[in-house]
């Protein structure tokens, strides 16, 4: 595809196609070819070099950054409205700035006074602050001479006809000044004529790689309406370029087919929750106070208990950040022990350290596998959260797969947390191959944090290179001990004083034996407030919540209501679970037809000196205790052969009936 | 008749009662929950639980009512009815939230984007949200149980997680009548749940459920025609209730079978349609009668419809029933228990022809008092084709007794031990 030709101080370069060679040589500006076609990375060479091997070649570059691609909370520090050609020196030091030579598209001319046409540079951006460029910097390369025209820029075999567009990739700004168009047109050819070359580039090698219709899609899309007209016209009429043109003939035949929308979709619909009239009420009285610092909703000042995990967390995201590498973590706990809170915690104190400047800025993205339609819907999610695109799942992980392995300039290093990593789970596991493949990549810099319930889940569900890519780095959260759920309580009420130390102690206790899951602990003291609140009319009370208030609570939400249920059901249904009993019994299984239960019905109903119910009245009676699941019974459909069995213990049925008849 | 229209909204659920009984401190638990997430904005989720027919949407619109008069909370709440029945995935459910929010990409009363980008939406939104700003939304959830049955448990994981982090403020409530309803919630869905459950478990007594059926029928005070308001109310007056223990038998045959108000008001309706201008008050031969049509059975009506030969036809399946201990049968075996009886014992029945018996016994199965026991009906002969019979024997006797004009050797034949 790149005739690149490595002599001692310049690269020749063409794109297949297009039948100009191009020479850079260092101390150019040039265009690097990046995520979005139409803005591509700009840079300035300063050095050719083969890598190790010597198959590739590299150049080493001073990026510059255009306002797009700093980061979004850091443009208001620019203090105006940038101009569209303006871009900026890039002073700091996360970006790599090695590049691969095949990545270069073109040249460019960079100016430093301010004009309106070409790219102009007169700030520096140091990742912090915009400054004022020293001119040395700009200066001290050897090359810092105005590009010269040197070698052969049309090479012999270009027409002489060919309009300016079709010949050069390159600054044109000599041949073209030389001609008679004036400067401003040639410079909107030169943009038309650049982004040409980039498209037809990353056409070309995407097309080699995956012929996807998405990503054809998106060519056609992002050419601007009025720049592919031009540079429509330029093709369609120059005879140089046989292949593009039927391939472009094709796909963007009519220009009115490029500025097509989806009519029907409201677009730019904003979600949003429409805002109340009344502003909600703050916590009245000190139980109410508590309740609010209870909810599992409130963020807690700190997250204790989770030291260590916070620790080992921290430091393996801020070491990957720091070099900027990659890599995966694994990390399973059962629900409600605090795995996602304590990434978010982190990851605030990561954030931290780089608003002080301790660490590179990075990025933070969060998925969960519960919160899509779909495990390919991942891939949309990310892409849409990197970038604000939004593209199908296929086209966004062409994007992605490109993002993540292409050489990188300019890249923060991207976070991903993946919560609920089991329902990425597809049968070709693809989704999640392709989760920790990316960060292997040499220049992905990415980090991908994931969670899930099991611990062994890579092994149970993984094939080997899912697996394998995922690596060893795990972290296992256990379940709360009552002392931790203890301190958890404590910490969130910080001093608001509304329960006893028994109460909190019992609360504890009883989670930690049933679960360690510090949600259902909040849960149940809050209640256990409300519980407090209506009985607080006692004068004796303290208006403290006793342990009395927590083992109403608990019961309310622990304790099975079969036995309450049986209790109040009506004579009828109470006396066919007792027929269903004795038709077990009698059987010796633990299945019988609604049939045989039946015929033990009428018999003790006869005992208890009752009317016998007919046998529709029956099977509504059956009906009933099914619908709420005391008994498991067949499609009813059956009729009379449905199947009946019990959902409850023969011995709490038993019980409950003793104790209704006591 | 305005009275008649009155009933009417009160017996087919038309118009909330004015206070809901016997179920105080569900209602206060309820309304305390919801009025702090229409007022703090505190997101809460709860579940009331309890049989068909014990009141548990009657409890909620009460405490929505009741919610909806507050001055503050009026303007200020968004609620969301959906149901397990209508909304029968999550898709249709996501639509159907978004439609009663009435987000930006409704128009008009149209859903735009698909599923993923519903979800998507729906969750930036929630999220947008904070706790003093936004509109509480309230999720009612009717038939939960089915929800629970949908993939993943998408939605509930989601609105639940809403609930639980610092997102706009929701109360999700649902409704079910399944006890277990806890344990067909994932893990992570289950975490999530407050573990509020509200128990609507009647344990009304008799005395209870009579004062109940005197409050039902009795009009309202300001019922405008004042002399009949009176005539009306003492007509239903405890001693004449007391006079008619016939009377109070029956009710007490009808709470014993069940407590709840649904199947109490079908019977009062029915006695109260009884009433017209000409007979203006109710009597206790109304409900009697009343009674006695809810307590019919279903198939006994059928049965007096069938033919002498079907009903024959029935009788030999008792028999066949009675010998093989409950076994199924095939035509050729019912066939053949019919002809005997026509040779031995029947004067009055004609012989028929196979055919023709074959069409009765067709007819049967398709009023399916008999029903095929093999799943593959197309590859065995239809004349032997194994049977069950859907019917009791005391069913079938009961039916001969009330047949009219049934021939003496058939009763004979049905009643004889075997064959």
């Amino acid at each position: 595809m790149f005739v690149g030709l490595l002599l001692s101080r310049y690269l020749n370069m063409s794109v297949e196609g297009q039948e100009a060679v191009t020479t850079v040589t260092p101390g150019q500006y040039i265009l690097i070819e990046g995520n979005d076609d139409e803005y591509p990375f700009v840079a300035k060479l300063l050095k050719f070099f083969g890598d190790e091997s010597h198959k590739q070649k590299k150049a080493l570059v001073q990026w510059f950054l255009r306002l797009s691609e700093v980061p979004q909370n850091k443009k208001l520090l620019l203090g105006r409205s940038p101009h569209p050609q303006e871009i900026f020196y890039y002073l700091g030091r996360a970006c790599d700035n090695e590049i691969n030579a095949e990545s270069i598209l073109g040249t460019v001319h960079v100016r430093q006074d301010n004009s309106p046409d070409t790219l102009y540079v007169k700030l520096s951006w140091d990742t912090k602050a915009f400054n004022v460029l020293d001119p040395v910097l700009m200066q001290d390369t050897p090359a810092s001479t105005p590009p010269k025209p040197a070698l052969p820029l049309f090479p012999p075999c270009a027409s002489p006809t060919a309009t300016p567009v079709a010949g050069s990739v390159s600054d044109t700004r000599a041949t073209m000044s030389a001609g008679k168009r004036s400067t401003l047109e040639a410079e909107s050819i030169h943009s038309a004529s650049k982004l040409s070359a980039s498209k037809i580039l990353s056409a070309k090698r995407r097309g080699s790689a995956a012929d996807t219709p998405g990503v054809r899609k998106k060519l056609q899309l992002s050419i601007g309406a009025s720049e592919c007209l031009y540079c429509l016209f330029n093709i369609l009429f120059s005879p140089f370029f046989p292949e593009l043109r039927k391939e472009l003939r094709n796909s963007v035949c009519f220009p009115c087919f490029l500025i097509q929308v989806t009519p029907s979709t409201p677009r730019h619909a904003t979600p949003s929750i429409p805002s109340r009239t009344v502003p909600a009420r703050q916590p009245g009285n000190i139980l109410d106070e508590a309740r609010a610092r209870l909810h599992v909703s409130s963020v807690p000042e700190s997250l204790p208990c989770r030291e260590q995990e916070f620790q080992d967390i921290y430091n393996f995201v801020e070491s990957k950040v720091m070099d900027g590498t990659g890599g995966c973590m694994y990390i399973s706990g059962v629900p409600g022990t605090g795995k996602t809170a304590t990434i978010h915690e982190v990851i605030r104190c990561l954030q931290h350290a780089s608003d002080m400047d301790e660490i590179p800025t990075f990025r933070f993205i969060e998925i969960n596998g519960m919160k899509m339609t779909d495990p390919h819907q991942a891939y949309v999610q990310i892409l849409q959260k990197l970038t604000d695109q939004k593209v199908t799942a296929d086209h966004a992980a062409a994007l992605l797969e490109k993002r993540f392995s292409n050489p990188a300039p300019k890249k923060e290093t991207t976070v991903l947390l993946v919560d609920e990593l089991d329902l990425l789970w597809t049968r070709k596991q693809n989704v999640m191959y392709n989760l920790f493949d990316w960060p292997t990549r040499r220049h992905a810099r990415l980090v991908v944090l994931t969670i899930a319930n099991t611990m062994d889940l890579p092994e149970r569900i993984m094939i080997n290179r899912v697996a394998s890519r995922l690596g060893l780095t795990r972290m296992s959260f256990q379940p709360y001990s009552f002392k931790q759920l203890q301190q958890i309580i404590t910490s969130r009420l910080n001093k608001v004083k509304a329960f006893e130390e028994d109460a909190l102690q019992l609360v504890s206790r009883k989670v930690a034996a049933l679960s360690g899951d510090a949600r259902r602990c909040l849960d149940i003291c809050r209640r256990a407030t409300e519980i407090c609140e209506h009985s607080a009319s006692h004068p004796s009370s303290t208006g403290l919540v006793r342990m009395s208030h927590v083992m109403e609570a608990l019961d309310e939400m622990f304790s099975s209501s079969y036995i309450t249920a049986i209790g109040c059901a009506s004579l009828q249904e109470q006396l066919f679970l007792r027929a269903v009993i004795a038709e077990f019994r009698r059987l010796g299984l633990e299945e019988a037809t609604f049939q045989q239960v039946f015929v033990q019905h009428r018999a003790l109903s006869r005992v208890e000196g009752l009317q016998p119910i007919s046998v529709s009245e029956g099977l509504a009676v059956c009906q009933r205790l099914g619908a709420c699941r005391l008994l498991l019974l067949e499609a009813s459909r059956l009729d009379m052969l449905q199947r009946v069995r019990l959902n409850v213990s023969q011995d709490d049925v038993l019980y409950a009936l003793k104790a209704v008849r006591d | 008749m305005s009275h008649g229209q009155h009933y009417s909204e009160r017996f087919c659920h038309q118009r909330l009662p004015e206070k809901p009984v016997g179920m105080e401190s569900q209602h206060k638990h309820l309304l305390e929950l919801l009025r702090r997430t229409a007022v703090h904005g505190e997101s809460n989720s709860v579940l009331i639980v309890g049989p068909r027919g014990s009141g548990k949407t009657m409890l909620l619109n009460c405490v929505l009512r009741e919610l909806l008069e507050v001055k503050d909370v009026n303007k200020n709440v968004l609620p969301v009815h959906l149901n397990g029945l209508l909304q029968t995935d999550d898709r249709i459910a996501l639509k159907e939230i978004t439609r009663q929010l009435n987000l930006e990409n409704v128009v008009g009363d149209k859903v735009f984007g698909s599923f993923a980008e519903n979800l998507a939406f729906l969750l930036e939104a929630l999220k947008k949200g904070d706790r003093s700003s936004s509109r509480p939304v309230l999720f009612i959830l009717d038939e939960f149980d089915l929800f629970a049955h949908h993939k993943n448990q998408t939605l509930l994981y989601n609105l639940l997680d809403v609930s639980q982090s610092a997102q706009a403020p929701v109360a999700v409530i649902g409704l079910t009548c399944r006890l277990d309803v806890l344990e067909l919630l994932e893990k992570r869905v289950k975490s999530r749940f407050s573990h509020r459950q509200i128990h609507l478990l009647s344990s009304l007594s008799f005395i209870q459920y009579l004062d109940n059926v005197r409050s039902q029928l009795s009009l309202p005070q300001d019922f405008p025609d004042t002399k009949f308001y009176d005539e009306w109310n003492d007509s239903i007056k405890v001693r004449h209730f007391s006079s008619y223990p016939q009377l109070v038998d029956v009710l007490q045959r009808h709470y014993n079978s069940s407590k709840d108000f649904r199947s109490l008001h079908l019977l009062l309706m029915l006695a109260l349609s009884r009433v017209s201008a000409s007979k203006p008050a109710i009597k206790p031969t109304d409900l009697l009668e009343a009674s006695r049509v809810c307590m019919v059975d279903s198939k006994a009506n059928i049965l007096h419809g069938l033919s002498i030969l079907e009903l024959c036809l029935i009788i030999a399946m008792k028999h066949l029933n009675d010998i093989y201990e409950g076994e199924p049968f095939n035509f050729q075996m019912v066939h053949n228990e019919f002809k005997k009886f026509l040779q031995r014992k029947s004067h009055s029945i004609h012989n028929f022809d196979k055919p023709v018996v074959m069409k009765a016994f067709e007819h049967l199965q398709q009023l399916e008092l008999i029903k095929s026991m093999d799943s593959s009906t197309a590859k065995i002969q239809k004349e032997y084709q194994l049977m069950k019979l859907l019917l009791d024997h005391s069913q079938i006797m009961e039916a001969l007794q009330k047949y009219p004009q049934c021939p003496t050797d058939v009763k004979q034949w049905a009643m004889s031990a075997f064959g």
